[in-house]
């Protein structure tokens, strides 16, 4: 008994040590490898109103991510994960788990529990892409939030706080495929965090409080079930997204994807540049964005629109004046017109339309139809 | 154990998983057929001519979620006081097969995860304290029988080739097996024929990256996918891969119209919404595969106005065969049947409806935590407080004993009796199957009712979890249109679109709506209730299901019917009610016999209105 106990006792010793290493090793080449063999976004063809939704994100974190619905097949995560290598760096506290700034860095650590005091000087910095996160859907909440380091705990009997996915999201974008079929109470979790922007862990004898503001991004067929209100109201914009029946659009699909099947280095290496575009692009829009303003007139239409379809609560007019700012940035525009929020105005009401059961037109068509009527009177008026 | 060249019959099976043998990167296999065909057999005879080596993992139904993806090897690790790392079955099958009988039977969260790494190649392990991606690059290989329901759309969509459905071998298929069984076959011929397939296969694959196929042919398949509805456009990949692994089967270097066809019958027509169109989209087609000689830009010579017999005319000469050949594929692949003799199925199993509280169940891994009991590690989620904190007294005396024996310890001595395990509770739900009589004595204003009910019980369903099924019955047989399902958008695009007129083949409804249910208990449903809108005047029996000349039947044999199916439903606890819609002066009360058959609650609502339906319901 003893002896064989032993014996399992040294393989699965040895087993943990070489998977141990194996994982640890692998773990940040691995992510790293994975997001620079994605699929090139400038590549993919047609599905614009999702890459303008995730682009427009990019540039205004604050317009409150993206929720893509649409047929199987049509390249839904393949976009949001090609999304990594278009996303500009940010500055992040040296090695910080929770990619804090400087400034959130001293204020949560400088002096506390007699930590000393530190300077904006002392700190060092690290530039870093923005994290992608994905939130499969077998996490469990313990790894989503963080919970006690088990090793350290079994091994040391230390109570240690080993931070979830939330904390690697801060400042980056968490992305939830087939988010319509996330555990019920992984989606309050995510409520929860998402209101406050913080994410509290108070169980098992830790408490801790860390930052974790994301762009939430979430993708699912709605055949395969629907979402719940509340979190189908967090997010800013909804895209929608279709089986392309182009047969030359379809065509140049199918061309791009078997000659990067067939060599991805250099199908990457040859689409280079126009990433690299893409990404200026970004950051460009991101430096213009300060410097867009909106006149009122305009406000007091986007607010008559909302009135008009009958939208409850603030966050339709919010949403829209933060993504018509963005989407003006991208154009290079430094005044926010009804044109801008015409081309966004779709993205960012459809899914806080009431539903009616019985209804058959299109939430798109409705939107573009008050649209229309509202500006018809600002013309009147003028 | 049966060898891959010995199995009789299947050739089309047989066929895909040769070319998926090919072409891995196919996805997978899924292989649809009734009770006995051979279809399990002849899936694990797979692994006989994939390279050696190659790991083929068979997937039992009722895997955990921690063996699926992987985890902490809780045991291991308390026993080691080192994480150790448990691989799951999905990164088991890495580069290799995955294999499920019964597919249509997994839970669905198994498939969820499933298409979730068939979607990255890897599987992400995020779950108590782990942090790891484990590559998980496999082919799905699943058979299963269509009468246990259907396997979710999300995941056929990352399977390239989907068998189309055969009911039986023929005579000469039985002939050979029997000889098979018998003996008569040389264990060395086996060896000789599965070699000699193996060496095939292989020379297919160095030949696969040097088969070309044309961008018109190409245009071909595209234009096939996009006339049948077929959803997506994944599908382009999948059929251009299955025609290039055909050609590279027959060593050929390029692709030719038989690769073509038999792609379509592999990939596309299995997922066909519709049947293509016999106006202009089949022109196109027709033109455009294979590759006529002079090719013009086609989007612009669309013209959807052109008169039928001219575009027929005009294809006469070229590839008549082709929409005759696609409509031939499709009903070869809706082909299905019934059980013939429905009024000999037993009443044995009685099962009280189970009262009390709308569907919790207790036992689920989901839900919320309710508290903690002893337990296997292996039979839930470890409760980690509860299980240090019944360890704790212990401490002192086993490290003294451990001492004893001179073993070294870590700061804990856990032991496996200390394990708690949490408890969960999770809402089950409801099943609604709504059945709608869309016969013609059904007038227009009574589908909208129904379709308004539905709709409403949908919105509802969120709420408490609930599931609706759609059935609908008219002419020959009820067909479902909506299996089980929360999502709205899908129940209300079938509503749409639901014709209406002829017989009322009531039995037929109410043995779908059975089926259904049964369906829905074996994952996890356990209470169904019908909700039946109709006159209750059947007048198709169940026999014009399965054989269209059948006709009319006395009233009596129909009355017997829908009588011994009734009280079927009723013996396995499944509720009803049925809401008559008839208007007063014609009804002869046909509808409160029904309901009293099926031991359900009748309302008669002749102006019914949505909420009262739903409200019906829901009492």
């Amino acid at each position: 008994m003893t002896q064989t106990a032993k014996a399992a006792k040294k393989t699965t010793s040895a087993k943990a040590t070489t998977e141990g290493k194996a994982s640890t090793a692998a773990r940040k080449p691995a992510a790293k490898k994975k997001s620079a063999m994605a699929f090139p976004f400038t590549s993919i063809v047609g599905q614009e109103e999702m890459k303008l939704s995730l682009i427009l994100n990019i540039i205004d974190p604050r317009i409150g991510g993206v929720l893509v619905m649409g047929h199987r097949g049509t390249g839904k995560s393949t976009t949001v994960r090609a999304l990594a290598e278009v996303l500009p760096l940010i500055d992040r506290v040296k090695g910080d788990i929770y990619n804090r700034t400087v400034q959130q860095y001293i204020e949560m650590e400088s002096g506390a529990k007699g930590a000393p005091v530190l300077k904006t000087s002392e700190v060092k910095t690290e530039k870093i892409p923005v994290p992608v996160i994905d939130l499969p859907l077998g996490a469990t909440e313990d790894r989503v939030c963080g919970t006690i380091d088990i090793e350290k705990a079994l091994t040391s009997g230390v109570k240690a706080f080993e931070p979830g996915l939330l904390a690697q999201a801060n400042r980056g974008f968490l992305y939830i495929d087939e988010v319509n079929l996330l555990d019920d109470h992984l989606v309050d979790v995510l409520l929860d965090v998402a209101a406050s922007g913080k994410n509290v862990v108070e169980r098992e004898g830790i408490s801790i409080r860390h930052p974790a503001r994301f762009v939430l991004v979430g993708s699912g067929n709605p055949e395969e079930g629907e979402l719940r209100p509340q979190l189908l109201d967090r997010f800013g914009l909804h895209a929608r997204i279709i089986t392309i029946n182009d047969v030359e659009k379809r065509v140049e699909i199918v061309k791009l994807r078997r000659e990067y099947d067939e060599n991805p280095e250099a199908f990457i290496k040859k689409v280079a540049r126009q990433q690299q575009k893409l990404q200026k692009e970004i950051v460009a829009a991101q430096k213009l964005l300060p410097k867009v303003e909106m006149d009122d007139s305009v406000l007091t239409d986007i607010a008559r629109l909302c009135m008009a379809l009958g939208i409850d609560g603030h966050r339709g007019e919010l949403t829209i004046t933060r993504t018509a700012h963005a989407y003006a940035a991208l154009q290079g525009d430094t005044t926010v017109t009804m044109e801008h929020v015409r081309a966004i105005a779709g993205l960012c009401l459809r899914h806080r339309l009431r539903k009616d059961p019985l209804e058959t037109v299109d939430a798109g068509e409705k939107i573009e139809r008050e649209l229309a009527k509202v500006l018809g009177e600002a013309e009147a008026v003028a | 154990m049966i060898a891959f060249t010995d199995i009789v019959g299947m050739d089309l099976a047989k066929q895909a998983l040769m070319l998926l043998a090919v072409d891995p990167s196919l996805g997978g296999v899924v292989i649809p057929s009734a009770v006995g065909s051979g279809k399990s057999t002849l899936a694990r005879a797979f692994a006989d001519i994939l390279p050696e080596g190659t790991p083929f993992v068979e997937l039992p139904l009722n895997v955990t979620e921690d063996r699926l993806i992987g985890g902490v090897d809780l045991e291991a690790t308390l026993a080691s006081g080192q994480r150790v790392v448990q691989h799951g079955v999905l990164s088991k099958a890495h580069k290799g097969v995955l294999y499920v009988d019964s597919l249509s039977l997994l839970d669905s969260s198994a498939v969820s995860h499933i298409m979730d790494a068939m979607s990255r190649g890897a599987v992400i392990v995020e779950r108590e304290g782990l942090s790891e991606v484990h590559p998980a690059d496999f082919m799905l290989v699943g058979t299963y029988d269509p009468s246990d329901g259907e396997v979710r759309m999300g995941l056929l969509d990352r399977i390239g080739i989907i068998v189309p459905f055969t009911a039986q071998n023929d005579y000469r298929a039985r002939k050979q097996i029997v000889s098979l069984v018998m003996g008569t076959r040389d264990a060395e011929d086996t060896e000789d024929e599965l070699r000699m397939l193996r060496g095939i296969i292989g020379a297919a694959r160095e030949q696969l990256p040097h088969v070309s196929i044309t961008k018109e042919q190409i245009k071909g398949l595209i234009q096939t996918a996009i006339s049948l509805g077929v959803e997506g456009n994944r599908v382009d990949i999948f059929a251009i891969r299955a025609a290039l692994a055909n050609a590279a089967l027959s060593q050929r270097t390029e692709v030719d119209e038989e690769d073509l066809k038999l792609a379509m019958k592999l990939v596309l027509v299995p997922r066909a919404t519709r049947m293509p169109e016999r106006e202009p989209d089949e022109e196109e087609m027709q033109q455009e595969e294979p590759p006529p000689p002079e090719e013009e830009p086609q989007d612009e010579a669309e013209d959807e106005n052109a008169p039928p017999d001219e575009s027929d005319s005009d294809a006469d000469e070229e590839q008549e065969d082709n929409p005759d050949m696609i409509e031939e594929l499709m009903m070869d692949a809706v082909e299905t049947e019934l059980p013939d003799n429905i009024l000999n199925i037993s009443l044995a199993s009685k099962k009280k409806a189970k009262s009390g509280s709308r569907g919790e169940a207790l036992n689920s891994k989901r839900g919320r935590f309710v508290r903690s009991q002893p337990g296997e590690i292996k039979s839930g989620k470890v409760a980690l407080i509860p299980t240090l904190i019944s360890a704790a007294p212990w401490q002192a005396s086993r490290k003294a004993e451990k001492a004893k024996k001179g073993i070294k310890t870590g700061a804990l001595v856990i032991s496996t009796e200390d394990v708690k395990i949490k408890r969960f509770r999770d809402k089950s739900g409801t099943l609604f199957i709504f059945m709608v009589d869309a016969s013609g004595s059904m007038a227009l204003n009574r589908m909208r009712q129904a379709k308004g009910a539905v709709s409403s019980l949908l919105q509802n369903a969120y709420v408490h979890r609930d599931q609706v099924a759609l059935i609908s019955f008219r002419g020959k047989q009820a067909q479902v249109l909506l299996p089980p399902s929360q999502s709205v958008d899908r129940a209300k695009r079938e509503l749409d679109v639901l014709p209406t007129g002829g017989g009322t083949p009531l039995a037929s409804a109410l043995f779908t709506g059975w089926e259904t249910a049964k369906q829905a208990r074996t994952k996890g449903i356990t209470q169904v209730m019908f909700v039946m809108i109709t006159d209750g005047r059947g007048n198709i029996p169940l026999a014009a299901a399965a054989d269209p000349t059948a006709g009319k039947a006395p009233k009596e044999e129909l009355e017997k019917e829908v009588e011994a199916l009734a009280l079927s439903i009723q013996s396995d606890g499944i509720a009803s009610i049925v809401v008559d819609t008839q208007m007063n002066y014609l009804s002869r009360g046909e509808a409160p016999k029904l309901a009293q058959k099926l031991g359900g609650r009748y309302f008669y609502l002749p102006n019914a209105k949505a909420e009262q339906i739903v409200e019906a319901a829901l009492s």
